[in-house]
This record gives C-alpha cells, structure tokens and sequence, in this order.
C-alpha cells in the first residue's frame, strides 16, 4: 500500500445511461510517470479525470468505487475537495492560462490557499517556472499578458501554474496534442524532469510519447482497463492480444 | 461568370439604395435638430444656457438648461446604482449557477420583461409608488426623483442583465476548469477568473443600460415629478430633459423660442446617447482584441 | 482555511438564488396588482366600444383600432427596409467606408431616445413634409425607431444561414441575388418573422415618438386615411392618468387599459420569442 500514490478498486462511472468506466483496478506507483494510452474516446481522460474528481462538474454522472490517495477513498463524501485538488494538479488539452500576466497566472494558485506576502510570491513564481523550464524566457517579461506567449511556452506556463501549489500529483491530460514537434520535445523532457518529483500521470494519444517518456503504461478499451505494466514490457511482449494489436497499429 | 455579375448589378444597387436610408435617417435627425436648434443657440448666451432656472412660459421666459441636465443625470446616476449592481449579480446567477433548464424559462422571462411598456411603469409610479411614499415618508409628494429612479432601475435591468450574461458565458470553459483544477471554490473561479476576462462586455452592458436611462421618457414623465428644480434630496422631483420635451413641445407654437429651446435640449439628449454609444462601442472593440 | 473558504462559497450561492427569486417575487407581484386592478374593466364591450362621456365610460376600441393602425404602418416601413438593409450587410457588404458608415449608423440609431425620434418625426414628417400630425407622420416616426431592431435580427437570422447552401447555389451559377431570393431569405425567413414580431412588440408600446406626431387624445371615428389622427393605447393610458378632466373616476378604465396593453405586448413578445427558441432547438437538432 505504501509503495503506491494512487489505489484504484472497481471504479465504475456512468454518463446517465451509458456506462463509460467498467471496473477499472489500478495501481500508480508514486514519483513515477504512468501514462495511459489506447484508441480515442475509450475513457482515459475521463478516467484522468476521476483522480482529481473533477467529473464531479459534469451533470448526470455517476461514480461508483473506490478512489485512494494515499490511503484514503478520495470519493469518501465530506472529502475536503479543495486539498484535493491542491494535492493533486492538472494540466489540460490545450494551453488555457488565464487572460492575465505570466506573473499573475503562476501566483494564482498560491493567493487563493492564503499566500499574500510579495516576497514570498515572488519566489514561489520563481521556482515554479523554473521548474517548467520557462524561467530563462520569460523572466524579464513576467509583467506582460500571458496570451502574447507560443503554443509551447503557453503549456509551459501552465504546468508552472499547476506546481506553483506544490502538488503531489500532476495530471496531464494529451498535453502536447495541441502543439507543434519542437514544443513537444521540450515539454517531454520537461516530464522526466517533474517525475523527481511529482507523481505523473499523463494520458496520451501518440503511443511513441508513451514509449519515450514513461515508466508505466496502461492500456484502455472501450472503458476497460485491459492491461498495464511497465513500459519496456507492454511495448515488447504485451500479454492480451488487443495490445498488441493497437501497439502495432492494427486498429487505433 | 459575366452574365452572373451582370444580371447581379440591378438588385445590388436597387439594396444598397434600400440600405443607405437607414444613413440617410440618422443623418436627417442630426441634420434637423441641429436646424431647430441653431435660433436658441444663437440668441443664447453661455450663461443664459448653463441657467439655474427652466421657466419657459414666463415673460421673461429663462431657458436655463442645468436644471434639466441634473434632473437627467440624476435619475440616470440613481437608477444606475440601485439596478448595476442586481443585474450583474443576476448575470452571474444565469451563467454560473443556474441549472440548465431553469435558465432556458428565466432568460427569456427577463427578456421578456425587457419590452414592459414604460408608460406602465410610470402609472405603477403614480397609483402604487407615489400615495405610499406621501403615506410613509414625510415629504410633500411621492412624484419625485426616488421614485423615478427605483422604475427607471426596472426598465434598465432586463438590459444590462441579458448582455452581461451573453459576457460572462462567453468565457472560455477552459479557464473555469483550470481554476477548479487548482483547488478553487466557483466564488472564487467567478470573481479572480470569469469577471475580469468578462470585463469588457460587463463595461458595455453597463453602458448600454445607462444610455437607455438617459433616452427614456415616460417613466420621469409619469413618476419623477415635473419641477424644474435641482435636487436637493432624493425625495426632490425632478424634470429630466426627456420629460421637459415630452411635456411641454404640445404647448408650444412652432418656430417659437420655447420650441427651439426644447429642440436643443433634444440635441442634447441625442449627443449624450450617441457618445455614451460610442464609448461602449470602443470598449467592445478593444475588448476583442484582448483575448 | 478552507472552510471558510467553501462557507463563503456557499453564502455566495445562496445569495445570489436569493436575488433572482426576489426579482422573480417582484415581477409577480407588479403583474398581479396589475391583473387584479384591471380585470374588472375588461369585458368584450369594453374592447368593441368608442369611448363615451369624455373617458369615464365606454371601451378603449378606437385606441386599439389605432394601435394596431400605428403597428401597421410602421412595420410597412421598417420591415422591408430593415430587411433589405440586413440583406446588405450579409450578402453583398464588402469591407469599405460605406458599410462601415452603414454600421454606424444603424448602431447609433439603436442608440436614439424615444423621445428624440418624436422630435425628428416632428420636424420631419409632420412640417417639412407637410404631412401634418397624423398616423402616416407617427407610424413612420416609429418605423424609425423599429428599423435598428429589425436589422439587427434579420442579420442574425441571415448570418445563421449556412454557408454551404450559397456556395452550393452559386456553384451551379446562380446570380447572388437569385441565391439570395430562392435560397438565403426562405431559409432565415422564420427567424426574420420572429425578429419582427418582437419589433411589433416593441413599437406597440412606445408613446413618446407619437405624442406630438399623429397620436390624438380623442377622435371620434377610427382614423380612415392616413391623414388622420389617431388615438393609441399607451397615450391614452398617460393622458387619463395625468391630464384628462377626471383623473380619479377614470382609474378603472386606466387600470383597464394598463392590462389590454400589457397583454397585446407581453403576447406577441412572449410569442416571438417561444417561437424563436423552437427555431433554434430544430436548428440545433439539425446539425
């Protein structure tokens, strides 16, 4: 139990009708990075989007099973959702930083849990967009609105944003599908940086990503969780037959 | 290709005539009351016009204009306070927190409400407004600026509510679900988020509804009271630049003085809707370019 | 910490269904003392009959006659104008001074007071045109305040018109104008109604434009050409209440009035828009 950040039991989840999530079981080893891979539409995002509860925001769906973050069934009612999702950051699809400064941006996070000390804010933006590896570019602009940057360095200030919390957990949800190859390189090098220290789970659409940044990978169908294990083995010698039916690009 | 073009001439000139009437009308308003209103301005000195007193059929008349700016800029100023602030707030309800179907019945309602017939708003002032404040309220009579103001706010809030709703959804979902993601309470992802990248469509909103408050006539015609006086108080009535046209261009004989006067208050009137117009057109506008 | 945090959040969620249901209460509460007062005048001859004894007794037809006369006449106008003038800025407007002019002007004119168009319906079309105050001098003066409304929705409605069906017109060599008479105008012609009906609304309410440009405190007959003057409801609700001879005794003819009004606009806006939303649920399952 120690050895693992994230225990997933029998998670099921319905969108009213439709049963989207079939009893999923999953472990995720902590200061690692698990990604999730398989054809699209077969419930990785939304699975993704179970560790931090946010599909708690969509009407109409329903969770069932057991979620646990250290221990604890985060679905539990009277979970503090706010620590949650302090614990437990998010980095989205496409680059959505907030129509305000670079600056402004990172330290969003930390105003809102209390940080007011210029100071200390200050440092904290330092840090974290040191750690997204963006410092060096915007360091003499951190004034300047944070849509006039790239694609890439967009996404970069994001992830900045989500650690400025200090999380324990990244989430990436298809972070580099919305950006060019040279972006992408540089944010998967980015990924094996963060795994020092975060836990990383990163779903994703391009299989070789999977392969070049990952420890673990897991393979979804259909909403189904058909296998999962360490890299180097499910790319090599996947145990179901449907993986390697998709890894080797039969369907996709 | 040629004979499309050629047999598209006729109905392109025939619509585009059709088309510039509405220049054409805008121009001739402008045109016609600065005509009626050139013979007041010629024969009045600044300080004739800048008067304390409105007192037209008086020998000698006064045409002091002040009395009548106050009266406008304060309903609009008092109306704008009291119903500002509710429609945001009810903007906020309609895109944040409303479930889906309530708000598919409540918007409309509100539009609905929109096209409330402002001569029966300023009736409700006589018959339920006025005889209540006299009752209550130790003034002289219930017609006044207060009065005017709290149907005026009415008038204004289902205007300023629909546009700043059509603002705050138009804010990307993205940036609600960042804000969430980072462990934020929907009050605060409404107030640190949504508004300030809504701003510029709240701003106009505001705009919008002010500049409907400067235009309206039958409420202050009905309810404001019809002293030309400054106010004092907000219990003061008041006869704003709409009701002085309304009530007093019957009386007057054409071409007279009287008649130019009420023409430049027209003027008036008309300069401060266009330019409160233009400013919200120029907000809308640098507002794009923002996001 | 963040407890006080999520309190607030709730006291904020809490505050604000406070404030819609108070606008709700208040809406209710204005339209009932309004039906209540008001029922009583109602009756079918209270709609079929001329006013008699100077107001205080008889039914309020000849305003409604005039009312609907005023809607005509405005919508004669403004609706075609309006119209072709959408039909403009969509379909042929390129990118010159002149459509931006077009823009502004239809946008300022939005602007406009009521009361400001009343004085230009004066100058205008009562002296200049030599018109005199009549229903043709008022209707076209609300025909000029109705004409922002109706570009601005029959813009809408035209805009909502796929591209595809023109580009699929003109590929087998149809003129624009051709495109727009078979294909554009029939596609958003619903949505032009819906547009005009709200204008009709709108236009029946107003009584600023035609205080001093055709409406008529009292007329015997119902107006019979276009030079004659008018009665129309919303001037004859404020001039019974504020300047006829028996302001009391005429209440509940005013509290009458006040309904027959309220219901002609709040029917045909409530129309217009149900309507509406039915047009774009079908437009939404279309696609």
């Amino acid at each position: 139990m120690e050895s693992r950040k994230f225990s997933v039991e029998n998670l099921n989840l319905f969108y009213g009708e439709n049963h989207a999530l079939k009893d999923i079981t999953l472990p995720v080893s902590p200061k690692a990075v698990t990604a999730l891979i398989g054809p699209s539409g077969c419930g990785k995002s939304t699975f993704l989007r179970c560790l931090n509860r946010m599909n708690d925001f969509i009407h109409d769906c329903t969770v069932r099973g057991k979620v646990y973050l250290d221990g604890s069934d985060i679905y539990e009612p009277g979970t503090d959702l706010i620590t949650l999702r302090r614990r437990v950051g998010m980095v989205f699809q496409r680059p959505n930083p907030f129509p305000m400064s670079i600056y402004e941006n990172v330290a969003y996070g930390p105003r809102l849990h209390g940080v007011t000390n210029r100071g200390k804010l200050d440092k904290i933006v330092e840090s974290s967009l040191n750690g997204a590896a963006l410092w060096n570019e915007v360091r003499d602009k951190l004034n300047t609105p944070a849509l006039s940057l790239s694609g890439g360095q967009q996404q970069r200030l994001c992830i900045a944003r989500a650690i400025a919390v200090e999380p324990e957990v990244l989430l990436m949800d298809e972070p580099t599908s919305a950006l060019d190859p040279m972006a992408t390189a540089k944010i998967e090098e980015l990924i094996r940086e963060l795994r020092d220290r975060y836990t990383v789970v990163i779903v994703t659409h391009n299989m070789q990503q999977a392969a070049r940044v990952s420890d673990t990978t897991v393979f979804f169908l259909i909403g189904e969780m058909l296998e999962f294990g360490p890299t180097q083995e499910i790319f090599t010698s996947p145990k179901d037959k449907r993986t390697e039916d998709y890894i080797t690009g039969r369907f996709g | 290709m040629q004979s499309a073009l050629k047999g598209d001439r006729a109905p392109r000139i025939t619509i585009s005539v059709v088309a510039s009437m509405g220049v054409a009308i805008m121009i001739f308003i402008l045109f016609f009351l600065v005509k009626e209103s050139m013979p007041f301005l010629l024969r009045t000195s600044i300080s004739d016009l800048f008067g304390l007193y409105w007192y037209p059929t008086y020998d000698p008349a006064e045409f002091g204009m002040l009395p009548l700016v106050v009266g406008s800029l304060a309903v609009t100023l008092l109306s704008s306070i009291l119903s500002v602030p509710v429609s945001i707030f009810l903007a906020v309800f309609l895109s944040e927190i409303c479930p889906g179907k309530l708000r598919e019945i409540l918007k409309p309602v509100i539009e609905i409400l929109g096209f409330f017939p402002s001569v029966v708003l300023g009736f409700l002032g006589m018959v339920i407004i006025a005889p209540w404040m006299t009752e209550h309220i130790d003034i002289l009579t219930g017609l006044n600026l207060f009065n005017a103001s709290m149907l005026m706010g009415i008038m204004i809030v289902p205007i300023v509510t629909s546009l700043a709703e059509d603002s705050l959804s138009s804010v990307a979902r993205d940036m609600r679900d960042a804000s969430y993601a980072m462990g934020a309470t929907r009050l605060e992802t409404i107030t640190r988020v949504v508004i300030p990248a809504a701003l510029p469509g709240l701003m106009t909103a505001t705009l919008l509804g002010v500049m409907r408050a400067v235009g309206e006539t039958m409420v202050v015609l009905m309810a404001a009271g019809g002293a030309a006086i400054i106010p004092v108080s907000v219990f003061d009535p008041v006869r704003p630049l709409t009701s002085a046209i309304a009530a007093e261009m019957g009386e007057t004989p054409v071409g007279s003085d009287h008649y130019h006067a009420l023409f430049f208050a027209g003027l008036l009137l008309l300069l401060l809707t266009l330019s409160l117009n233009m400013l919200a057109l120029w907000i809308e506008q640098r507002g794009r370019k923002w996001r | 910490m963040n407890s006080r945090r999520i309190l607030k959040d709730r006291a904020a969620t809490l505050f604000l269904w406070g404030v819609m249901a108070g606008l709700c209460l208040l809406l209710g509460a204005i339209l009932l003392f309004l039906i209540s007062r008001g029922w009583h005048a109602l009756s079918w001859d209270f709609i079929t009959q001329k006013p008699r004894n100077q107001m205080t007794a008889g039914g309020i037809s000849t305003p409604i006659v005039g009312t609907l006369q005023l809607v005509l006449v405005s919508m004669g106008f403004a609706f075609p104008v309006g119209v072709f003038t959408a039909v403009y800025l969509v379909e042929y407007a390129r990118d010159d001074f002149f459509t931006r002019f077009l823009r502004l002007a239809v946008r300022s004119l939005a602007g406009v007071p009521s009361v400001v168009f009343g004085l230009f319906g004066l100058t205008f079309f009562v002296i200049f045109l030599h018109l005199g105050s009549s229903l043709i001098s008022a209707g076209l003066t609300l025909g000029c305040l109705a004409l922002p409304v109706i570009v601005g929705a029959s813009e809408s409605a035209l805009l909502a018109v796929p591209q595809d069906y023109r580009d699929a017109s003109f590929a087998m060599g149809a003129t624009r104008w051709q495109t727009i008479r078979k294909v554009v105008l029939p596609t958003a012609f619903p949505s032009i109604i819906t547009g005009a009906i709200l204008s009709v609304g709108r236009v029946a309410g107003e009584t600023a434009p035609i205080i001093f440009t055709g409406a008529a405190f009292f007329t015997p007959r119902f107006a019979t050409s276009l030079l004659d003057e008018v009665m129309a409801l919303p001037y004859h609700i404020l001039v019974l209440a504020t300047a006829g001879t028996h302001i009391q005794q005429t209440r509940p003819i005013q509290y009458g009035t006040v309904l027959v009004l309220l219901l002609i606009v709040l029917g045909v806006t409530l129309t217009g828009v149900l309507w509406r939303a039915r047009l774009r649920m079908r437009a939404r399952t279309q696609r």
